[in-house]
């Protein structure tokens, strides 16, 4: 067997076995369903980085996009192919987080400005007093924002926090988990 | 364990089973012939058609031609805009080539205004029918946000706008057949309302609860 042929039977095999196991996801199988999310994760890293390089965002967009494939689970046709279904979730995924990625980095930007300035002034001990009083939640996105706001500062339920801001409890749990992640960064950077 | 396993073990928990979506094509066919029904019953029930609308299609090839045109662009448009509310199932040829019909189709109506398909004639005028296409293109639109409420449209608003112009175009079309034949008020008081119907969907797509992929 050739190199091209064998690269041929892995795409088709690959793509064989991912429509199975996204079909026995529907059917509520949990291990075919987490086989088929790091399989998937895997590829569309490396699809990723490819394409945009080795940035940070990088991994954010990736757990976006598996996000994205457990809403959208119900979606797929086990009798058409599972790539196309796939990568158009991936492209769509890829453009978002970039945009979002642009937005979010001028705003970071300011935030940094605003930062060197008051440097001076601030004392280690006033960063968690910073996360507290909203100054470091500021310099989050929009949505991660009101995710944390909601669920660690108002003390909603993820429920609740969920239906105010009519999205799914897991998607708030996603941007909750990235907003800490983010704020943990920016601390980081603010104490340097 | 990284963020990344986190998220897998915490989507793949207490999995749910789904009910997979019908077949989109399937379900884009009922809802043509579910609205094109509607579309006539409401046409028939609320006025009188042009008397000799269809002997018409019978003697008048360009007539014909001009009709089934439009039977197919919106049938197109129709599929288009079905099979973008699940991701990967529209090409963008299939997309393009529906487009252009549709262009086609209106153009006809653009040539008519130099030379008519038929002989311009006043007969079988219908008082409201500008109200008429608009409010009846209405039903449609919403019956294909709740066929689709469940789906994942990639761009929700060109999707939304793509169920509006295949729902004000039924209306749009049908009155060709029940209203006077004349291509000025062709365009004026049958497509032009029609094509409102496209802002209807996008209204629904921005302000309604229609899904948003980005959620």
């Amino acid at each position: 067997m050739t190199m091209t042929e064998q690269g041929c039977s892995n795409f088709e095999s690959d793509e064989a076995r991912w429509a199975a196991l996204m079909a026995a996801a529907q059917a509520g199988d949990e291990a075919d369903y987490r086989l088929l999310l790091s399989e998937v994760s895997e590829v569309v890293n490396r699809y990723l980085r490819v394409r945009f390089g080795n940035h940070h965002f990088i991994e954010d967009c990736v757990q976006d996009i598996l996000v994205a494939i457990h809403q959208a689970r119900h979606t797929y046709d086990p009798r058409r192919r599972f790539r196309p279904w796939l990568f158009a979730i991936v492209r769509h995924k890829a453009i978002d987080t970039l945009r979002r990625q642009r937005s979010h980095q001028n705003t970071l930007d300011r935030h940094r400005e605003e930062q060197l300035i008051q440097v001076q002034d601030t004392a280690p001990a006033q960063l968690e007093a910073g996360v507290v009083h909203g100054r470091l939640i500021d310099a989050l996105s929009p949505p991660y924002r009101e995710a944390i706001t909601l669920t660690k500062i108002d003390g909603l339920s993820v429920a609740e926090a969920a239906a105010q801001l009519s999205i799914s409890e897991s998607t708030l749990k996603v941007r909750v988990h990235r907003a800490i992640g983010r704020l943990k960064r920016l601390v980081e950077a603010d104490s340097v | 364990m990284s963020s990344r396993e986190d998220l897998i073990s915490a989507l793949s928990s207490d999995l749910q089973s789904v009910r997979p979506v019908v077949n989109i094509d399937l379900m884009a066919a009922a809802w043509l012939v579910l609205s094109a029904l509607y579309v006539v019953a409401a046409t028939h029930w609320f006025g009188p058609i042009r008397p000799n609308a269809f002997s018409q299609l019978a003697a008048e090839p360009r007539f014909l031609v001009e009709t089934l045109c439009g039977v197919a662009a919106i049938t197109l448009t129709a599929f288009t805009a079905f099979r973008a509310a699940i991701p990967g199932a529209l090409t963008s040829r299939f997309a393009i080539v529906a487009l252009v019909l549709m262009g086609v189709w209106l153009a006809c109506y653009g040539i008519g205004l130099v030379s008519p398909a038929l002989e311009p004639s006043m007969l079988g005028k219908r008082a409201h029918c500008i109200w008429e296409t608009f409010v009846y293109g209405l039903p449609p639109v919403l019956l294909a946000f709740v066929f689709t409420r469940r789906l994942y449209p990639l761009q929700p608003l060109q999707t939304a706008m793509a169920f509006g112009l295949a729902a004000g175009m039924i209306p749009a079309l049908y009155m060709q057949i029940a209203c006077m034949y004349v291509p000025a008020h062709l365009l004026q008081f049958h497509i032009l309302p029609g094509l409102m119907v496209v802002f209807v969907g996008a209204t629904i797509a921005r302000f309604g609860r229609y899904p948003r992929s980005g959620d």
